[in-house]
């Protein structure tokens, strides 16, 4: 699951500011949290994120698949290769603090991924850019931002199109993997080569429509914020300036 | 009557191109008229449309020489595919028609009206609250003209409208046309589809490569129709009925 899914869950009836804000700091979080435990914390904020938002389940899953290769590759370079002193696990000794930096670095991935896939899945993009209408910002921004969460879902619904149609045409998927990556040819060009013409009607659509226009547009159903929201967007940016604050006092130390 | 749009002797090239796309086309658009433009592939009537709506080169990049004057204050603009047209920002039918009007900067009330009005011209109002994405490519084709409408342009350019659409889905959507230029909005067709466009046009241009090659009513022009064809094999003297209404009118004046 990448994308918009409709729901009632308190993440999709919040301020779209303050969806896209709480994953923003597990995101810059990640970067200043430094130690394990402090990692696997912001692992669990992010899956109590991804419950408030009613989509644990699918985010969970699509993020474990994403970021799996990457705690192997972490495992396999950080715990073999690392520095004494080591621990026995099994047939295998491993370095410690390989795998501690191991389990700090995928932690970081886990839960940025996490954050990301449950903020996709929670912000509607129409509710952003009346959001972001209603504040003024110019349609170009609004649209930038919104797209941004659109494009995933997109093209892996048009990919999903040509893969059938080329599988229709005779294109086998499986066997070596030397195979498997020429397959790639056939999906990856019509793929984008049709995003490339989609996009310049799209531009011609959009700009027939008025939205390259000087005027400031009309918001229509501006989400409701609320005092709570901006509260916790406000104590989100000071978590995350601590964060980082206590990182670099820890590095002077 | 002022013409909304005229073009004297229009060349244009795209960016790149070795030879001009339009060539030395003249063009008058009146209020109320529908014009259809018809010519093989590659003969340009798309690009025509694109010059006299204003958005080559203005969006589409390129060169045009000669003379253009477009008195229309706004031009509209629809292509063959509807769900290229979306702005893949609105959640329901409504929102996606108001876009235009939204984009305008005119209050409220007014977007919302000029939406409603639209969606009932193209009679799609019971659509209003549903999903875009959720639409057949009848409804959706509908959809987009009810959203150049909402904008009340002088000029509509429709390139191929009906080209995805079902024949029931197409009949509904020609039969629009002559209501709307009736309103006084001038109507440019570029369709291969004869036979529905005989039904509407006041007037033809032919287009190949690049050139108009021939200008006038519909019965002079548009002699590639199924009912011209078969009237011409009959011996009937020119000009040949274009459509089933005309031939009888001939055969039972």
């Amino acid at each position: 699951m990448i994308g918009f899914v409709l729901g009632r869950s308190p993440l999709h009836r919040a301020h779209p500011y303050t969806t896209l804000a709480t994953a923003a700091a597990l995101l810059l979080g990640a970067f200043a949290l430094t130690r394990p435990l402090e990692v696997w914390l912001l692992v669990a904020a992010a899956v109590a994120y991804a419950a408030v938002g009613g989509v644990l389940r699918a985010s969970a899953r699509t993020a474990l698949l994403l970021s799996l290769p990457i705690w192997v590759l972490l495992f396999v370079l950080h715990g073999l290769l690392g520095a004494e002193p080591r621990v026995v696990l099994g047939p295998v000794a491993l370095s410690a603090p390989g795998l501690a930096r191991a389990l700090v670095l995928g932690g970081r991935v886990t839960a940025i991924v996490l954050g990301f896939l449950t903020a996709l899945a929670a912000t509607s993009p129409h509710r952003l850019v009346e959001a972001m209408t209603a504040d003024g910002a110019p349609f170009g921004r609004a649209f930038l931002l919104a797209s941004t969460l659109t494009v995933l879902p997109r093209m892996r619904e048009r990919a999903a199109q040509i893969l059938e149609a080329q599988q229709c045409r005779g294109l086998r998927l499986g066997g070596s993997p030397f195979a498997r990556l020429r397959a790639l040819g056939p999906l990856a060009l019509p793929l984008v080569l049709g995003a490339l013409a989609e996009v310049d009607e799209q531009v011609l659509a959009l700009d027939a429509r008025g939205a390259g226009g000087a005027a400031r547009r009309t918001a229509l159903d501006p989400p409701r914020d609320s005092a709570a929201q901006r509260a916790w967007r406000w104590a989100l940016l000071l978590l995350v300036a601590a964060a980082y604050a206590w990182k670099f006092w820890r590095l002077g130390a | 009557m002022t013409a909304l749009v005229t073009l004297e002797r229009a060349s244009f090239s795209y960016p790149g191109a070795a030879r001009p796309a339009l060539a030395e086309v003249s063009l008058e658009l009146a209020p109320g008229e529908v014009v259809v433009v018809t010519g093989p592939a590659g003969a340009g009537t798309s690009t025509l449309l694109l010059v006299a709506s204003g958005f080559a080169p203005r969006v589409v990049g390129g060169t045009l020489t000669g003379t253009r004057r477009i008195a229309a204050r706004r031009c509209g603009l629809v292509f063959a595919r509807p769900w290229t047209q979306l702005t893949g920002l609105c959640s329901t039918v409504r929102d996606e028609v108001a876009f235009g009007p939204a984009s305008l900067g005119l209050p409220r009330e007014a977007v919302l009206a000029a939406a409603a009005r639209a969606l009932d011209l193209l009679h799609v109002g019971q659509l209003a609250d549903r999903e875009p994405t959720e639409l057949s490519g009848g409804e959706l084709q509908r959809v987009v003209v009810a959203a150049a409408l909402a904008l009340a342009p002088e000029v509509l350019a429709l390139d191929d409208p009906a080209a995805e659409l079902d024949p029931e889905a197409a009949d509904a959507l020609y039969a629009a046309l002559p209501p709307l230029a009736a309103s006084g909005t001038a109507v440019l067709l570029a369709t291969p589809d004869l036979q529905r466009a005989a039904r509407v046009a006041t007037r033809a241009v032919e287009m190949a490569d690049g050139r108009v090659v021939a200008s006038g009513a519909p019965a002079e022009v548009l002699s590639g129709t199924e009912v011209a064809r078969l009237a011409r094999a009959a011996g009937c003297p020119p000009p040949y009925p274009i459509d089933a209404a005309a031939l009888v009118r001939r055969v039972a004046p």
